[in-house]
């Protein structure tokens, strides 16, 4: 896997940063090595739980093109806003409906205790086009799962008629900006909670922590730009600290993934699983991702040198 | 109240339509009115599975163009009349139906019969919209193989999107002398990954390379003793209700020499 890439000898000759988004097949492969365990050379069971194959190599922050358009539930004041990505982020029109559909039915499945039935929900739809049939699916699915969609903000004119058409309360102009602080060099949003099995195919991103109650099997991805923490299998490809946060974390009761990265650092399992597995956490070192039990890791981090 | 079940995979070839045509048997064989559904257009196979290739005259494209009654499209079986299939055409594409029509389709297929299977075709894109649309049960079959795994978990996140709620998994053509050796998926890595209930294990069978051919479904033809006939007969009877144990499928134990051929075997590699 690695034979296309330069492997280092030492951790000096990582590269300290190559760019190298991962849904941008233009831009060059993040650059892959193996690090050894500290103070060894080969890859031995360490101090640090497990034996790991760590990758020093750099990905830069994947831009937002290109990936599944992400669906979003917030709650305010006791009503529940339903946000949908804005429109500069969708590929193609027919595509993006439904991707967005299939985003709002998982987003419904996988949260469903954390509403009271007839919650109220706002439709924050952006810049995002929408039709009549659209906005009555979607009231019709909130329905479904006994969320009452009771007003739609958009910024967009025929959305807006459309809405109004259908019946809805519609709110057009841009008067979110209390509803919606927007990102300016912004705290991470509150942690997306999803209580589901992420199967193959399902992209996650969050502006924040994600935790999963549940296993995310090989073929799915999550991005956060804060933790990952999984009270599950994690089989799929993990990222945290997807926006260069180094100290962000990626934990699960069983860490068996196709890839991890942290900020710009990959790092995939060993060829050899191990024979047993146990709640785990990786993290970033001088020396790239390592791992560690987590029963250790707390103890591990307090003495460690920041 | 009939029970409408898709028979899906995501991957091709791991024996939707082969499980459909068997499923379909046993369950009519069991006194069920059955009407297996070919949703594969273009690339159809149920009607060669069931030997009903040449008694083919309409398709479900005529019902919906009006060409032709439902009734006379519906092909039955002459060795099990509860049993009766509505082909595909295959001379269209999977855009020659949309979901609506295929849920009008089997609507009306549900006033006359007890179960209507959808044989899936291989995919996620129109065609496997058009045979979940009107389902309300799936049935999700994949071998152990890490591909078909792969692709199964992805169909199961459809299915589930699109409020198909009720699935079962159907473990098919499993080695069980491979798996003992740790060269295949067993069923519970499979069971792990796909975490729905399992509702039953076929172990692979070269006898169903023959029924296949001959158009002669294992559970209706003179193999039905064999143990792939009978976990298709097990599965039918826990779609049914039943607990049923599931079958052994270890195989035989060795004698004292091959084991001792094993051992050196395992010594060299």
């Amino acid at each position: 896997m690695t034979s296309e890439f330069p492997v280092p000898t030492s951790i000096s000759e990582i590269p300290a940063s190559v760019p190298a988004p991962m849904s941008e097949p233009s831009e060059p492969e993040p650059s892959e090595s193996e690090l050894k365990e500290p103070g060894s050379n080969s890859i031995a069971e360490t101090d640090f739980g497990r034996a790991v194959e760590a990758t020093g190599g750099a990905t830069t922050r994947a831009p937002e093109m290109g990936a599944v358009p992400q669906v979003r539930f917030r709650s305010e004041g006791g009503k529940l806003l339903l946000l949908l990505p804005p429109e500069k982020q969708i590929t193609t029109p027919a595509t993006a409906w439904s991707d967005l559909w299939q985003q709002l039915k998982q987003r419904l499945n996988s949260g469903e205790r954390f509403w009271q039935p007839n919650t109220v929900v706002y439709l924050i739809a952006h810049d995002r086009l929408l039709d009549g049939r659209q906005l009555q699916a979607i009231a019709d699915t909130l329905t479904e799962a006994k969320l009452s969609l009771r007003r739609i903000y958009t910024s967009r004119r025929q959305t807006a008629v459309a809405a109004a058409t259908n019946g809805f309360s519609v709110e057009q102009q841009i008067p979110i900006a209390h509803l919606m602080p927007e990102a300016v060099g912004s705290a991470l949003a509150e942690p997306l909670y999803v209580e589901t099995t992420v199967r193959s195919g399902v992209e996650i991103r969050h502006p924040g922590s994600v935790i999963v109650l549940g296993d995310v099997n090989p073929g799915s991805s999550i991005v956060a730009d804060g933790d990952v923490v999984i009270w599950g299998a994690l089989r799929g490809v993990a990222q945290a600290g997807a926006a260069g946060n180094a100290r962000c974390v990626i934990m699960a009761l069983r860490l068996d993934p196709t890839q991890i990265r942290i900020a710009d650092f990959v790092a995939r399992p060993p060829e050899t699983p191990p024979h047993q597995y146990y709640p785990e956490v990786a993290y970033v070192t001088a020396e790239g991702i390592r791992i560690i039990s987590a029963a250790e890791f707390s103890k591990d981090r307090l003495w460690m040198p920041e | 109240m009939s029970r409408i079940i898709v028979v899906t995979s995501g991957k091709g070839g791991v024996g939707k339509t082969t499980t459909t045509a068997n499923l379909g048997m046993a369950l009519a064989q069991r006194g069920h009115k059955v009407a297996v559904v070919d949703a594969d257009f273009g690339l159809r196979n149920l009607d060669l599975l069931l030997g009903l290739e040449n008694r083919i005259v309409y398709t479900a494209v005529e019902v919906l163009a009006g060409e032709c009654r439902l009734d006379q499209a519906l092909v039955r079986d002459k060795r099990q009349p509860n049993l009766a299939l509505l082909p595909a055409a295959q001379n269209r594409t999977k855009d020659a139906v949309t979901p609506d029509q295929m849920k009008k389709l089997v609507g009306a297929l549900t006033k006359a019969f007890h179960f209507v299977l959808i044989d899936c075709p291989a995919g996620i894109e129109m065609g496997f919209q058009n045979a979940i649309a009107p389902a309300r049960e799936a049935i999700v079959v994949t071998t152990p193989e890490v591909a078909a795994v792969r692709d199964a978990d992805r169909v199961v996140g459809l299915l589930e999107a699109n409020d198909v709620k009720r699935m079962y998994l159907i473990i098919n053509r499993l080695k069980p002398s491979m798996v003992e050796q740790d060269m295949m998926m067993s069923v519970k890595d499979v069971q792990d990954i796909l975490a729905i209930p399992l509702l039953g294990v076929v172990p692979d069978d070269e006898r169903v390379v023959v029924s296949t051919n001959r158009g002669e479904p294992l559970v209706l033809g003179a193999d039905a003793q064999s143990k792939a006939a009978t976990a298709f007969e097990n599965i039918v009877r826990r779609l049914e209700g039943e607990k049923v144990p599931f079958l052994d499928l270890n195989p035989p134990q060795e004698d004292f020499f091959s084991r001792v051929r094993r051992f050196l075997q395992g010594r060299k590699s």
